[in-house]
């Protein structure tokens, strides 16, 4: 998904992306990018939590402003653990 | 051929559930897996007033209309076209086609990797100026020979529709 960011935003269009791997963003170095510490298939958290997928989404908009350093990855702890039994535990929560 | 693609098939679902499962599989794949590697990042400076942009959102999580055809799951490769998604598609409408991550909490709601009603949400609150009338989705597995087609074909071709588009901001979610 890096490629295709870094293909937006070198055409004038400012963007900014969920991370599922600091392994993977620090290779490919998306120009913006958060990692939530979300397990994969899950970069807007979990299904029926409308109010946590729209802070995420808000997180995004935040840091695509403050962001200005290119290449910036904003680590954010947005689960306990990365332990999945413990982000499953986070997911009962509306 | 079509026993071997099946066999193909629940194997790559089997291993996308492990890795969603267990997150330290994921990353000794991560470890041993080839990614292009680039020591700098292009960059649009960004000092607009959020409430008064357009956003579009890109997804890699193999989203489509159910009316669209599937991504390809027969080429090991992947699969690097993509798919037009109308910004006032209903969830209904929309499945997903990927196989190489588990997208069953995806499947219950799409805004899971696609929050195509949670945008919408920020609009009516004025937290953002507009929604573009499309989105854009492909499928995240592209590989080998498809990475050529997608640095040179499709992702300038969504990147070109959205510039024509006048957006302004562009989130992209993975799966």
């Amino acid at each position: 998904m890096g490629l295709i960011q870094r293909t937006i935003e070198a055409s004038g269009i400012a963007t900014i992306s969920i991370s599922l791997s600091k392994d993977i963003s620090q290779k490919v170095l998306p120009p913006r990018a958060i990692y939530p510490g979300l397990p994969l298939g899950h970069p807007i958290a979990f299904p029926g939590q409308t109010f946590r997928q729209k802070q995420i989404l808000r997180l995004l908009l935040k840091y695509l402003k403050k962001m200005n350093v290119p290449g910036t990855i904003a680590d954010f702890d947005l689960t306990e653990s990365d332990d999945h039994s413990v982000t499953c535990d986070i997911s009962t929560f509306g | 051929m079509n026993n071997k693609f099946d066999f193909r098939e629940k194997k790559d679902q089997f291993i996308a559930k492990l890795l969603t499962k267990y997150p330290s599989l994921f990353r000794k794949w991560v470890h041993r897996s080839k990614f292009i590697e680039f020591s700098d990042s292009p960059w649009t400076p960004f000092d607009k007033d959020i409430s008064k942009c357009r956003l579009a959102l890109v997804t890699t999580g193999g989203v489509h209309l159910k009316s669209q055809k599937p991504f390809d799951m027969k080429d090991p490769y992947g699969d690097p076209t993509f798919r037009e998604i109308p910004a006032d598609a209903r969830p209904a409408d929309l499945t997903i086609t990927h196989n190489y991550y588990d997208h069953a909490d995806a499947d219950k709601d799409i805004n899971v990797v696609f929050p195509i009603e949670r945008v919408q949400e920020l609009k009516q609150s004025n937290e953002i100026g507009d929604v573009n009338y499309r989105h854009f989705s492909f499928m995240g597995h592209i590989m080998h020979h498809h990475i050529k087609t997608l640095m040179k074909e499709t992702a300038p071709g969504v990147a070109a529709a959205l510039k024509s588009d006048k957006v302004d901001i562009v989130i992209l979610t993975p799966a």
